[in-house]
């Protein structure tokens, strides 16, 4: 691995100090950060370690019902939370499936949430990309998945950006010029090479999930497709929100990943069920207009190593089951 | 020399009264689930592998690796490399000229390319520096030029075209890029499949996968100032690796010792002489420090030597009582860039079929064609799992169409015992029936195949492999396994044996066999192993030959041992040698069983009567194998005979599949520690399987590999592992160690071809193409689909 | 780039080590201290042959900053046996005892890190499902032993550690 100095801030101040130096990078579980380092993807001069601040720590169920997770807060313990798993559903799903149980262990909600975008084109070693030639995404010229394509379609891989999409969550970021907030609809873009609209000495602070309407049942389930049942990033990822009043649905949100650059709200898959009501053979046929509305969005290219068009016939099948699951309370949908 | 003198099938001490600890059967170790002799260290994490070993002041080297597939080298300028600080030497082709392979007849490697690289990871040069950080920056600084050339990826078009050779063959340019051609036919093939009530005829295909043995490849070299070099590596054939580093560094093999240390993993891929082997050599003698050369897991990939690419199309004919007339063959092998083991390869793709069914006549027509692709080479079933995925289906599908149970089918063709094959092969003991009957209750065959919900359903198919072959890769005279014996008078027997213990337990089933025929403690018995300063030679472990081999070699020795100790006793007892009998640590007299002293006591007896004590004992095969041209090649003293059942659930939305359960009946003759042959036979099945579902190693359209990490080469993991059931078949070979036979390769086999008969059962539709991925599992369901919607439109 | 004295805390005791900043805790672990039972499969995360416990917890070396563990409790393969000695238990952890009793140990590569994740798993939750276990490992690769035996001897500690607890002699 090529060499940096390391930083270990104890405070948000003294980090968003460093950060805001060129060349710096944050790390917090380093699932992501160090095999990308060792790939000469990423090559800072300074690494900036957020274990140290106890503000990114942590998940506390704030006053006015908004969840509150601290961007170093490990997945596994997204996963395993009590609040979030009756809150966020989907979001504890997607965390208990992120990679494998260590990756898990080590590996951080913040860290998921700005994940890297993914390609079998990028994701290589220096050596191996240089036989490529390299790519549009890091010192090419040429994308390798879309022939003559001039705009980079690595593939968010992130799990966890599914559900906090439906989730409408909202981002905390800190940088040396104060801080701000930001829904997470927003912060991504539809552009392989950098898809977060996030200045590179930004720190995300905390991850907050508005409290439901009261009134409302909310239910949810993530959906993730893979070869294995461990390990490996996702080929897609689809999450559901189902907000429920008296066996009707009045709220709907789908959010889809590992397609394209940026993690996707499938509205129109969503608008499907809106207003449709939550059981019977009415539901059941809401709930496949979804996932046919969710097929016609949905155009999985041959980013990341997997068969894309496996990836795309699997979508509204992904879709269908996972809403199904959010209605059950069952989920997540895995291995199908 | 002993060597072919058969030792039996019995345990060696008998004992009339029965009053001793030994078991029913009279064995005292054998047949337990006795522990490995290297376990407890493995599992503190005391043993230690090649990357575990550091030397005062050790030097680091890396290569620098061809970016191109194919293409000639106009120029290497290492200049700027030399000139980074921490550097100490860069190597290049011309410090190591001289030709290699692991085949003596197909000498196409070089430890550095010389004027060509031959696919995108070939190795170039090799630097060497303080540390890996600096050998990593330095290889960035060596400048190649190269010329290209035109690369081949696919073995059709690599067929099609003789030029550019990939490999030149001045004298016989029309070799084009065929690495090798076999055409053997035994009978009238074409007689057979006149008058047939039925033939089945089909294409398969099998995919690239390696070995991925969890432990990278590593070596460390170490020059002594009088020129001794001493080299530690993760080799399975140190006999080979000595042999190859005489003859490529050109230093005569006195002066060089090989070291197996403890090995994280094989399965064949580490079973060539290897460049990093080499070059940590070349650089050790160059720089006078000693040198370490780990491969990162991305140059394994490189290295790969794993299982060949086929197309193969059967023809199998029978009467219509399912007898089987004659089968025919024609297969194409996408070889990679080098030939390794490929010579042996192409006859292993048609020899190993001639059993555990009777083949009346038999062809095979198999071509190895140059890719440039990371070459390939042996793994696990070398050569034998492909055809016997493509021929056991072809049993399934005869078995469909002449409405018989596939069991049935089977079994009315089993070849029997002591006979043999079309080809020439002695086939000695054979449990294959009894594997079939194992599995068929064990599945609860009778009661659920056929007849369960549609998408769940059960699959078999059968197999042999050999125990060893009687081609020791070079011509000679001189045993193929030796051992020695050395006696101490604490109570100790050191065995030296050349076996390569892999994990698959080698080292423990001497103890075993030692510690059995000296009525031992297997705790007071060491074995040093694989090291050729210390330890007789025996040629590997590839082949499933170690068991086979270095037992009977240790039983030679053993006994030899014995003879002289229990005559010393006699002598001093003034009683019949046949008398003495040897038992749970101590000697005593049969008739007199309170005239006993421990072993520790009988050795010291022995040794001041006779001399130092000491034996040693070794194996050679008989004269095997068919008088033809590659007869010898598959030849084997024994064959072991597996059959699998397969439970498979089948999605038929998302074409994904999933084994609940492989039932995996084995015979490997005496199971000698049957939690090591349990072992080999999960692991085994597991890879076999883990190969067919999800694992791909194939190079993308630019010739780079499409994934070079355990991320994207796909191993299943402990939830995607189905229940594995192994079940033990023991039919005692007459000329095995105590009866034993192979357990390490033959269950790979079935578990491909028996997984596409279980989608047959479920499904109804037949998967000849792997890999069995889901998406390539949804596209074949969907065709299958497509084809019978027309034929029912057509009707 | 910056090298600096490195205090750890491993398998109990304080040692102090001079690293770069970017060195892994696994490089440290196996070529600054000389504790090689961690085993480097693939440096990026995949395998899982270098899992060591930090405060208990299965983590992987190789993405672990080596000063990023300052502070913390690591526990290698090393590190197992000694300690179940100190807790007045009689040779090697049951973890390790059942691994070898069971034929676990084929080539032995991936078995310290998957010996670790088990450990850790019974820490937690002492009687785990074999689904449970299953789980638990699936971040260890083993390309040995299809994981048969591996599952069986977790069984196996299980068994061992819950007949041993009646009479106080847990680990």
């Amino acid at each position: 691995m090529q060499g940096f100095d390391l930083a270990t801030p104890t405070t948000v101040d003294e980090a968003v100090a460093l950060l805001a130096r060129e060349g710096s990078l944050a790390i917090a579980g380093g699932t992501d950060l160090l095999p990308n380092i060792k790939h000469e993807l990423f090559e800072p001069r300074t690494v900036v370690a957020l274990g140290g601040i106890e503000e990114l720590r942590g998940i506390e169920l704030e006053s006015d019902g908004t969840l509150s997770i601290g961007a170093t807060t490990t997945l596994a313990h997204v996963a395993a939370h009590d609040e979030v798993r009756c809150r966020a559903t989907a979001l504890a799903q997607a965390a208990s499936l992120v990679a494998g149980p260590q990756l898990r262990t080590m590996g951080t909600l913040g860290g998921n949430v700005l994940l890297d975008t993914r390609c079998q084109w990028y994701n290589q070693s220096y050596f191996w990309r240089q036989s490529l030639g390299f790519c549009l995404k890091k010192d090419g010229s040429v994308c390798h998945v879309i022939e003559s394509g001039s705009k980079c379609v690595a593939a968010a891989s992130n799990d966890t950006a599914a559900p906090l999409l439906t989730l409408d969550a909202e981002l905390e970021f800190a940088s040396n010029t104060g801080r701000r907030r930001l829904p997470i609809a927003e912060l991504y873009k539809s552009d392989g090479v950098a898809n977060l609209r996030k200045e590179p000495g930004e720190l995300l602070v905390r991850v907050r999930i508005p409290a439901l309407e009261t009134g409302r049942e909310r239910l949810g389930a993530y959906g993730k497709l893979r070869e294995r049942g461990s390990i490996d990033f996702p080929l897609l990822g689809v999450a559901v929100r189902l907000d429920v009043v008296d066996d009707r649905i009045v709220h709907a949100a789908l959010g889809a990943i590992a397609l394209q650059a940026r993690p996707l709200a499938l509205q129109k898959a969503a608008a499907a069920l809106i207003d449709a009501p939550a059981s019977g053979p009415g539901f059941d046929d809401a709930v496949l207009a979804c996932a046919a509305a969710a097929a016609r969005q949905l155009h999985p290219v041959a980013n990341v190593p997997g068969d894309a068009q496996w990836r795309k016939e699997m979508a509204p099948v992904y879709v269908r089951e996972t809403v199904r699951a959010a209605r059950a309370g069952t989920g997540p949908v895995h291995g199908r | 020399m002993g060597a072919r003198d058969q030792h039996g099938v019995d345990a060696p001490w008998v004992d009339p009264a029965r009053s001793s600890t030994n078991g029913a059967d009279g064995f005292a170790v054998v047949g337990r689930r006795n522990r490995k002799i290297d376990g407890l260290s493995k599992a503190t994490g005391a043993a230690v592998y090649a990357d575990d070993i550091a030397l005062p002041g050790m030097l680091h080297a890396k290569f620098v690796r061809s970016t191109k597939a194919h293409a000639r080298i106009v120029s290497i300028d290492t200049s700027a490399a030399l000139a980074l600080p921490g550097v100490h030497a860069v190597i290049t082709g011309k410090d190591l000229p001289i030709n290699y392979g692991v085949i003596p007849w197909t000498p196409d490697e070089h430890a550095l390319a010389l004027e060509k690289v031959r696919f995108i990871g070939d190795e170039v040069a090799a630097v060497a520096a303080i540390d890996e950080e600096t050998a990593n920056r330095a290889i960035k600084l060596v400048k190649v030029e190269y010329e290209d050339l035109p690369a081949f990826l696919d073995p059709e078009e690599a067929l099609a075209n003789p030029t550019p050779q990939i490999h030149a063959t001045p004298k016989k340019p029309e070799r084009g890029n065929v690495s090798k051609h076999v055409l053997l036919e035994f009978g009238d093939v074409d007689g057979a499949f006149e008058g047939a009530a039925a033939v089945v005829a089909g294409e398969y295909s099998f995919h690239g996968t390696t070995h991925a043995a969890i432990e990278p490849h590593c070596a460390v070299a170490q020059c002594s100032p009088d020129g001794n070099l001493t080299l530690w590596s993760s080799t399975q054939i140190t006999h080979y690796v000595h042999r190859a580093l005489a003859h490529v560094l050109e230093l005569p093999p006195a002066r060089i010792r090989v070291i197996q240390p403890c090995i994280g993993g094989a399965f064949g891929g580490k079973s060539d002489p290897f460049g990093f082997e080499f070059c940590a050599a070349k650089l050790a003698q160059i720089t006078g420090r000693p040198v370490k050369m780990l491969l990162t897991r991305e140059e394994v990939f490189y290295l790969h030597r794993g299982r060949h690419p086929m197309q193969l199309a059967y023809r199998t004919a029978a009467d219509a009582d399912g007898k089987l007339r004659g089968v025919d063959a024609k297969i194409l092998i996408d070889g990679g860039a080098y030939s390794s083991f490929g010579l042996v390869t192409t006859y292993y793709s048609g020899q190993l079929l001639g059993g555990p069914v009777h083949l009346p006549t038999y062809r095979f027509d198999s071509t190895r064609v140059f890719t440039n692709k990371p070459p390939c080479g042996p793994k696990r079933g070398h050569g034998s799992v492909q055809p016997r995925f493509a021929f056991e289906i072809q049993l399934d599908e005869l078995a469909h169409e002449l409405d018989l149970d596939p069991i049935e089918l089977r079994r009315r063709n089993f070849q029997g015992e002591h006979v043999e094959t079309v080809n020439g092969q002695r086939i000695t003991s054979n449990g294959f029936l009894a594997c079939l009957d194992e599995v068929e209750r064990a599945s609860g065959w009778k009661e659920r195949r056929g007849k369960l919900p549609h998408g769940r359903g059960l699959g078999v198919a059968g197999s042999m492999y050999i125990s060893g072959t009687n081609y020791p890769i070079y011509p000679n005279d001189m045993p193929q396994a030796g051992i020695q014996l050395k006696v101490d008078r604490s109570g100790l027997v050191t065995a030296f044996t050349g076996g390569n213990d892999i994990g698959q337990g080698s080292s423990s089933v001497v103890r075993d066999l030692v510690a059995e025929e000296l009525g031992m403690d297997p705790a007071d018995v060491r074995v040093v192993a694989s090291d050729t300063d210390l330890c007789p030679v025996d040629l590997g472990a590839y082949s499933s030959r170690v068991t086979f081999m270095v037992g009977n070699a240790t039983i030679d020795a053993a006994r030899a041992l014995r003879r002289r100790i229990v005559d010393a006793i006699a002598a001093e007892w003034e009683i019949d040698a046949r008398r003495i009998f040897m038992g749970g640590g101590t000697v005593f007299d049969l008739e007199d069983r309170d005239r006993l002293v421990t072993t520790r006591e009988a050795f010291q007896i022995a040794e001041a009567r006779l001399d130092t004590l000491g034996s040693t004992g070794s194996y050679n095969t008989p004269t095997l194998g068919g008088d033809y041209r590659g007869g010898t090649i598959g030849a084997s003293p024994a064959y072991s005979f597996t059959a699998h059942a397969v439970e498979v659930s089948v999605d038929e939305e998302t074409g994904r599949l999933t084994v609940e359960n492989c039932w995996i009946a084995h015979d490997c003759g005496r199971a000698l520690n049957p939690m090591l042959v349990a072992g080999q036979m999960e692991g085994s099945a597991y890879m076999g399987l883990a190969e067919a579902l999800f694992e791909v190693h194939d190079v993308n359209r630019f010739g780079l590999h499409s994934g070079p990490s355990l991320l994207d080469y796909r191993m299943a993991t402990t939830v995607d592992t189905p229940e594995l059931h192994a079940l033990i078949v023991e039919s005692l070979d007459p000329e095995g160690p105590y009866g034993a036979k192979e357990a390490g390769e033959g269950p790979l086999h079935p578990a491909l071809p028996a997984l596409s008969n279980a989608v047959f059962d479920a499904v109804g539709v037949r998967l000849r193409h792997l890999p069995f991925t889901p998406g390539n599992v949804l596209r074949e369901l969907r065709a299958a689909r497509a084809t019978s919607q027309r034929e029912r439109a057509s009707c | 780039m910056a090298s600096s004295i490195v205090e750890l805390k491993v398998n109990g005791d304080t040692v102090e080590v001079a690293a770069p900043d970017h060195f892994t805790l696994l490089e440290v672990l196996r070529y600054r201290l000389g504790l090689t039972g961690s085993k480097q499969g693939c440096d990026k995360g995949d395998c899982g042959a270098c899992t060591v416990l930090v405060d208990g917890e299965p983590v992987l070396a190789c993405l672990t900053l080596a000063r990023l563990a300052v502070g913390h409790e690591v526990t290698t393969i090393e590190g197992l046996m000694p300690a179940h000695l100190r807790a007045g238990g009689t040779g090697a952890d049951p973890v390790q005892e059942a691994f070898d009793r069971c034929g676990a140990l084929q080539c032995g590569f991936c078995q310290p890190g998957m010996m670790l994740s088990a450990r850790a798993l019974l820490d937690r939750e002492p009687n785990p499902s074999r689904a449970a276990i299953k789980g638990a490992l699936s971040g260890n690769l083993c390309r040995c032993t299809g994981y048969t035996q591996i599952i069986e001897a977790v069984e196996t500690a299980i068994a061992a550690s819950t007949e041993r607890a009646p009479d106080g002699g847990s680990r």
